[in-house]
């Protein structure tokens, strides 16, 4: 049988049709992180929201889209993370 | 829904408000890091709720102030913009920091192996806070405190207090079975303690080797008493597995935030008793069904860590809602980062230390007080960023790009490989005996 959290696999179109304005690109949440890992072997996440599923989700992500455009913007740290000219992160 | 179920929704919902009042006050007092850029685009923290918020360029340049870039795209977004996990991150979101190896339990499946000696050459305070100071200018979110059994030592404080002012979250697992008092007094200053509490009565003994539980009961009550987000950690073997729902029940009872399920690693004297202790195939065939109806059935968040990512791919659940939650399978040398008692920095806190480079295995090991010049060292945490190069059958599963072929750590104990497939993968152990590894199945989850 399969469940809502089974249902969709559309590479997350929906996130995007949601963050336009006016016909300016507003931008989009690409992945939320829920809570905070206390332990000290391995990465935990929550998975609490496989019970209610991408329809739940859909909702709360436009609350914390809001939520980050309304805000003052966040100072970003450290404010040169990567020197200029330098290859960044490309996989080993 | 009856109301037993709609009053624990109250309670949970009133610890949840409590919570979140009780973090803004914190985060007032100590700014967490607030923002961080990424080749996709940036990371925000939020407070309340809690949460690491990835956005793309566009959102950034809305939500996030670029310091010192007035021209123009900062230099990180010089290069064309890449979609989450594309590339390792610019710095981990996380810091595993096993601060030491002391611990008089002697649990026989004690990952780290730990002893009331401890490991040679542990650091202290200095070291630990010199560490704190590398993690903040690299970026990092949030530290993991743990041990062997860290809350034994007089200096735990200061160091959460050191992590708080450099704008790191510092949270903490601890077995509740030493150094209770200290730590009571000092819970506030982490963001979430949880206590490892592997069963119930004796089961805790059965799993664990010593009957601890009254203890470790004992310290989750007094630690809920002084801080609402607790937890428990359960490590998840084949004589705990049908306990899980009684666990769930019991954490709800006890007003717990969180139930966090880990997988039995073959590490330390885990490696021993590995064979024992590890969960059947039918069990990790069943671990994502079960956990998800006690946790609806006890209203309770559950986290699961990463090396089970494979046994959620096994019900086809949607990969996008898993990559907007950010379930992905091995991140070590990536999301994360370890660090032993001596400071050696490792892919994940299961994982040996990486040579300082591929081309002089001799060299020193690096420590996490060099991990900004380490992490774009070409080759740097080996095989753990070399997830792309997979073979049969994670080449052609369609979660791999979530899951990086399991947890390396239990492939290098049972095939001598990290790089090779998670042998407790479902798909793989259907792949071994002669199917094609899609015989996935959709089970129901919530009746």
């Amino acid at each position: 049988m399969t469940r809502h959290w089974q249902r969709r696999d559309n590479d997350a179109k929906r996130l995007s049709t949601i963050c336009y304005h006016r016909g300016v690109r507003r931008g989009r949440i690409l992945a939320i992180k829920w809570g905070m890992n206390p332990n000290s072997s391995s990465l935990g996440v929550d998975v609490t929201f496989l019970l209610v599923g991408a329809t739940v989700l859909a909702a709360v992500t436009p609350v914390i889209g809001a939520l980050l455009r309304w805000r003052r913007p966040a100072p970003a740290e450290p404010a040169a993370a990567v020197p200029a000219g330098r290859s960044h992160g490309e996989p080993a | 829904m009856t109301l037993g179920a709609l009053g624990r929704l109250a309670i949970r919902s009133w610890d949840a408000a409590r919570g979140a009042a009780d973090r803004l006050r914190d985060a007032h007092r100590h700014p967490p890091r607030r923002a961080r850029l990424e080749r996709f685009g940036a990371i925000v923290q939020l407070t309340v709720p809690r949460a690491l918020v990835f956005v793309d360029r566009a959102l950034a340049r809305r939500a996030v102030a670029i310091a010192g870039e007035p021209a123009g795209d900062p230099a990180i977004w010089a290069s064309p913009e890449t979609a989450v996990g594309d590339a390792p991150l610019s710095a981990p979101l996380e810091a595993h920091l096993q601060l030491t190896n002391r611990c008089d339990a002697g649990c026989r499946g004690c990952y780290t192996g730990a002893s009331p000696d401890g490991a040679r050459g542990e650091w202290g305070l200095a070291e630990w806070m010199r560490a704190i100071d590398e993690l903040a200018a690299a970026g990092v979110f949030h530290v993991a405190l743990g041990g062997g059994e860290s809350a034994v030592l007089p200096w735990l404080g200061e160091l959460a207090d050191h992590a708080r002012r450099r704008g790191i979250v510092p949270n903490l697992t601890t077995s509740g079975l030493a150094g209770l008092d200290r730590l009571v007094a000092i819970a506030g200053r982490f963001g979430q303690i949880n206590v490892s509490l592997d069963g119930l009565g004796p089961t805790y003994a059965r799993v664990r080797g010593f009957d601890g539980f009254a203890r470790a009961d004992a310290a989750i009550r007094a630690l809920r008493r002084v801080k609402r987000e607790v937890g428990i950690n359960v490590v998840v073997t084949r004589d705990n597995f049908a306990e899980l729902d009684r666990l769930f029940a019991y954490a709800a009872e006890r007003r717990l935030s969180e139930v966090e399920l880990l997988r039995f690693k073959p590490s330390g004297r885990g490696a021993r008793a590995y064979d024992e202790l590890r969960c059947s195939d039918a069990q990790h065939r069943a671990l994502l069904p079960s956990v998800l109806a006690a946790a609806r059935r006890h209203a309770i968040r559950v986290k699961v860590d990463c090396s089970y990512t494979p046994m959620l791919a096994h019900h086809r659940p949607d990969r996008a809602l898993l990559a907007e939650l950010c379930v992905y399978g091995c991140t070590g040398g990536d999301f994360l980062v370890g660090a032993k008692p001596g400071g050696q920095l490792t892919a994940c806190s299961f994982a040996a230390p990486p040579p300082a480079a591929p081309e002089s295995p001799d060299a020193a090991r690096p420590r996490i007080t060099e991990l900004r010049g380490y992490w774009d060292t070409p080759g740097a945490f080996g095989a753990f960023r070399r997830w792309r190069d997979a073979r049969e059958p994670c080449a052609s599963c369609e979660y791999h790009a979530l899951c990086r072929g399991g947890c390396k750590v239990v492939s290098a104990h049972v095939s001598g490989d990290p790089a090779a497939p998670d042998p407790e993968c479902p798909r793989v152990i259907d792949h071994a005996r002669g199917g094609r590894g899609n015989d996935r199945v959709r089970l129901r989850v919530v009746s």
